[in-house]
């Protein structure tokens, strides 16, 4: 695949991933969210694909299929069924209006999309509009996790926000070593068992969502 | 032989954590804890030696200590023994209270020294990626940590620790992807190594400064979070609150400088890249609003472990504003002070540790006559915030006062006006809590059991470094500080 | 080419829009229906209904102005005359062609087709006519902005808001071309189609329930004829849609001359992007629940911000 297409198919899955970000922005309810970011997660995996076919480099598809199995199933499974297992209200309780974050999205896209145009010839070490959409992906995640106030939407934002570094990440010349990958995606999954299990226990313990806990203070 | 120390050394913490999971007999656990934090200790001051001699060593490809490492490393070392050794008596206490469970002991222990290995790995990394992976490790298993009673408070306290940092330290990796960009498009493709800071710090002056400015940007926020800077600081006083109190002491002491550590070696880089304008800059205004935020909240606060929780927020800042005046002397100043702060908020966390579990309350106002009761726990804290407040003859002083010299020689005056200001007025609430805390009389139904003599050992070998740091840098201290210094402003 | 021939296209390729419309909602109805497991009504229905209108007399509201009468025929007007503005089978690139409007003035004729339909549901003075008008002009207030962003997007990157050179230039380029703006752009379009062409989650074209009528409640009084030439231009409106986001995102397949193997295959390609683009709304038709009326802005807030986000990022 010649490097010129690449940079086209990355371009396309950019805004992909832009679109499902928004997508579990404007979600109103859990499991929309969780599926947003699964297909998100496959999307990366495809730019994954794309970039290792363009630049020969076989770590990249042994990371576009790790993403495949942990950060577009698994992880999702995990999150579903933390759901089923708390049983929680599965509307989104947002803690500003979804129109006003989706506003606030629009900004920090363009924001992110000036910032990499001023940056001028740099880009020429990442392929395509892989800064940009990965600095707005990283941006759009914390908003989700500021702006909703449930627990598993925050993880929800916080996987959306990795897989901004990684698509980034992925984009840089030849993409980072394996090594590294996997010790990240490692790093990702053992968090997000750890937030569950957080979750599980305050759930059972004292039976409100951990992220509604404000207690501490000042 | 020295350049396998290097993985080593957190590899036998690691394992020695794992092994504690076979044991369920606490003095045992105890036992390993005290030895496996000593051998870490010594393993940590070979790692020196090795550096002092040799300059610095890297093995693996990915793991490399130099002058500043093994400063990191030997405070590391020095905390873990120190925080074993008051374990002993502190977990004895709580299993008598039935804050601790005799069966899950083994999990606590465990987790202590992966906690403790990750922070190593953290330190002793060559490649980015790899102190990234650390720095998480330290929060995951430092999560557990501050939950690990299982209480509501403690909960909320860990929720908050584990996705404020971790959302934080993902802008850190981004930060991370940006510089390695930077450096792989300056060599021209992908050599080996285009992760490792050694290789991307010989390259620096041939990066893109616009790449590396943004990706500062990133790290200084992402890493910022992890060291508690304000306005990212708002999972500090909760999890140093709520966490069992070696945690505690281990967070503030050790874990919020290793982040000051990767925000060290990335302000290496950007200082090389795009001038040292750039990222003390940032440093400054990071170090100023930390302590500008911390000392309204240190005023007005009435729970001991958020007021020394509030107090790192202070003390981070003041290390970034070192950075920022930059020079040698500011470096250098930052060094010691992370080196100073490090052992003393250890040590008045443990100390204040012990008053809480004999009190059975953080409320300071309920805290009252602890030199009459336990005499030498009394002293000591009397001693610790005194330095902590900034007070020669203490350690503190000395490298405030550097800092300070620092600013001067900078020019920054305006901050260190500010800056004066706030420790003045910190300096005052400091004293004026503890005086209540120290003297007076106790209530009857405070707990009077003797001090025990173990812990005690553990205070007093932070307190001597403490007092000897604030009388006089040891020669060895000083030429690895100096190398370290070398090593950052080049 | 002279302007004979140019009119000559014109004027089949707009009149086979509108004959094609009411297939369109045909095929939608017999995709959902099946989806369902039921039969069905045949895929003419929608041709035997206008055409039982059209053989009926007309009941009018006392209340309505004389005006009331003129409204279906000038709803219809304004919507067939979209059509010739679309480059449904030909795209003449560089040929010489009669200047009929573009992008800008397609979307303000909709726009005006929405005001007549809203006048009428007020003029004849009924409860559901005005409370359809009123939402039927809120749901208007954010779509149209939104398409326009959306449109304009595409026509930054074509250098013309002209749909027939638009799709002709595009149609020129390969089909991997596409950057993240246009695929911001076809989200949000397809989205707004939705809106639009008054599908559920927005609408739903098969209510008749009165309360949660949008566009239906608006024809409340019109009956016969008139009834039969709103109804036309609904069907026209939805295939309008349909074809201008072929036109601007899937422009291939356009014929240049009139040689009768190029127009099989125009023709070809029409029914294929027609097919799918039906398909897309009969599937999300069947698969979402319609929204609350309130919810509704949250739902085209998507569209917007994608149609938004589409034309900053085309700019910047």
């Amino acid at each position: 695949m010649s490097v010129d297409l690449a940079t086209r198919l990355i371009d396309v899955l950019g805004g992909l991933l832009l679109f499902s970000t928004l997508l579990i922005l404007a979600a109103g309810q859990l499991f929309r969210a969780i599926y947003a970011v699964a297909v998100q997660s496959v999307f990366l995996a495809i730019a994954g694909a794309v970039l290792g076919a363009a630049t020969g480099n076989p770590d990249l598809w042994i990371i576009a299929g790790i993403t495949i199995v942990v950060k577009a199933i698994l992880l999702p499974w995990l999150l579903i069924w933390v759901v089923r297992r708390i049983q929680i209200p599965r509307e989104i309780e947002p803690v500003i209006p979804i129109n006003a974050t989706l506003g606030l999205a629009a900004g920090i896209v363009v924001l992110a999309f000036r910032l990499s145009a001023s940056l001028g010839p740099v880009r020429q070490a990442i392929t395509g509009n892989a800064l940009p959409v990965g600095i707005a992906l990283i941006l759009l995640g914390v908003l989700v996790m500021a702006s909703r106030r449930k627990a598993l939407v925050q993880m929800v934002g916080l996987f959306a926000s990795d897989n901004g570094i990684f698509f980034t990440g992925m984009a840089v010349s030849q993409g980072m070593p394996l090594i590294i990958e996997i010790g990240v995606i490692l790093d990702v999954v053992l968090g997000a068992l750890v937030m569950g299990i957080l979750v599980l226990r305050v759930r059972s313990s004292v039976d409100t969502d951990i992220a509604d806990l404000e207690d501490l203070r000042g | 032989m020295a350049s396998s120390l290097l993985w080593l050394t957190p590899l036998l913490s690691f394992a020695i954590g794992l092994a504690m999971l076979l044991v369920r007999d606490r003095r045992v656990l105890a036992t390993l804890d005290v030895a496996g934090s000593l051998v870490l200790l010594g393993l940590t001051l070979a790692i020196t030696g090795r550096v002092e001699q040799g300059g610095p060593v890297s093995a693996l490809g990915i793991f490399r200590a130099d002058h500043v490492t093994v400063l990191f490393l030997v405070l590391i070392g020095l905390l873990a023994v120190a925080v074993s050794l008051v374990t002993v008596g502190w977990m004895r206490r709580e299993l008598a209270r039935g804050q601790m469970r005799a069966e899950r002991l083994r999990y606590y222990y465990a987790l202590v020294h992966g906690f403790l290995a990750t922070m190593l790995v953290t330190v002793l990394a060559d490649n980015l990626g790899i102190l990234w992976i650390a720095m998480e490790g330290t929060t995951i298993t430092s999560a557990l940590l501050v939950g690990f009673h299982g209480d509501k408070h403690g909960l909320e306290a860990a929720w908050k620790y584990i996705i404020v940092t971790t959302i934080g330290i993902s802008f850190g990796l981004f930060g991370t992807v940006l510089v390695y960009g930077a450096a792989a498009h300056a060599q021209g493709g992908v050599l080996a190594g285009a992760m490792n800071w050694s290789s991307i710090v010989a390259i620096a002056p041939r990066l893109d400064p616009g790449i590396i400015r943004i990706g500062f940007i990133f790290v200084m926020v992402g890493y910022g979070t992890k060291a508690g800077l304000a306005p990212v600081h708002m999972w500090l006083p909760d999890a140093h609150s709520q966490a069992p109190t070696p945690v505690s002491a281990l967070l503030s002491g050790a874990l919020i400088k290793c982040a000051l550590f990767g925000i060290i070696r990335f302000h290496t880089i950007a200082r090389a890249a795009c001038g040292p304008a750039f990222s003390q800059g940032l440093l400054l205004t990071f170090g100023l609003v930390s302590v500008v935020v911390a000392t309204p909240f240190i005023l007005a606060q009435y729970d001991l472990k958020r007021l020394l929780g509030y107090s790192s927020v202070e003390h981070v800042g003041i290390i970034a504003l070192g950075l920022g005046f930059g020079g040698r002397l500011g470096t250098y100043a930052a060094l010691l002070h992370v080196i100073n702060h490090g052992v003393t908020k250890a040590l008045v966390f443990l100390v204040a540790g012990d008053a809480i579990g004999r009190y059975g309350t953080r409320d300071m106002r309920v805290i009252r006559g602890l030199l009459g009761i336990a005499p030498v726990a009394g002293t000591l804290l009397l001693m610790g915030v005194f330095s902590l407040a900034g007070t020669p003859p203490f350690s503190i002083f000395i490298s405030e006062l550097m800092i300070i010299r620092a600013g001067i020689a900078a020019g920054r005056y305006v901050i260190l006006a500010v800056f004066l200001f706030a420790v003045v007025t910190i300096f005052a609430g400091f004293i004026h809590r503890v005086g209540q805390m120290v003297f007076g009389t106790a209530d009857a139904s405070v707990g009077r059991e003797p001090e025990a003599r173990l812990p005690v050992l553990g205070l007093l070998l932070l307190v001597a470094a403490m007092v000897l740091l604030g009388v006089y840098v040891p020669a060895g201290l000083d030429r690895v500080l100096a190398h370290a210094t070398e090593i950052i402003v080049g | 080419m002279d302007n004979t021939a140019a009119i000559g296209k014109i004027v089949a390729q707009a009149g086979l829009l509108v004959l094609l419309g009411p297939l369109v909602t045909g095929f939608i109805q017999k995709l959902k229906a099946r989806l369902q497991c039921r039969q069905g009504a045949s895929l003419w229905q929608p041709y035997r209904d206008l055409a039982k209108l059209l053989r009926k007399g007309t009941v009018q509201s006392d209340s309505a102005s004389p005006f009331f009468r003129a409204i279906p025929v000038l709803v219809l007007a304004a919507t067939v005359t979209t059509t010739v503005m679309l480059p449904v089978l030909w795209a003449p690139a560089g040929a010489a062609r009669l200047p009929m409007g573009d992008a800008i003035l397609l979307l303000a004729l909709l726009a005006l087709a929405r005001f007549l339909c809203a006048i009428g549901a007020l003029d004849a003075g009924g409860a559901f006519g005005g409370m359809g008008a009123s939402r039927e002009m809120t749901v208007g207030l954010l779509v149209e902005p939104a398409m326009m962003m959306a449109v304009f997007s595409v026509a930054v990157a074509g250098g013309t808001t002209d749909l027939v050179h638009l799709a002709a230039r595009r149609g020129m380029l390969p089909a991997l071309a596409w950057q993240a703006p246009d695929l911001l752009a076809l989200f949000a379009m397809l989205v707004l189609a939705l809106a639009e062409t008054g599908r559920i989650p927005v609408d739903n074209p098969d209510t008749h329930l009165e309360l949660t009528m949008l566009h239906e409640g608006m024809l409340l009084e019109h009956s016969g004829p008139g009834l039969a030439c709103i109804v036309l231009a609904t069907h026209t409106k939805q295939i309008v849609i349909l074809t201008l986001v072929a036109a601007l995102f899937f422009p291939l397949g356009l014929a240049e001359g009139s040689e009768p193997l190029e127009i099989a295959l125009a023709g070809g390609a029409l029914f294929a992007k027609l097919f799918a683009l039906a398909t897309f709304l009969g599937l999300v038709e069947s698969s979402y629940a319609k929204l609350r009326f309130f919810r509704v802005p949250q739902f085209l807030g998507l569209g917007l911000v994608c149609a938004f986000l589409a034309l900053a990022l085309r700019i910047l």
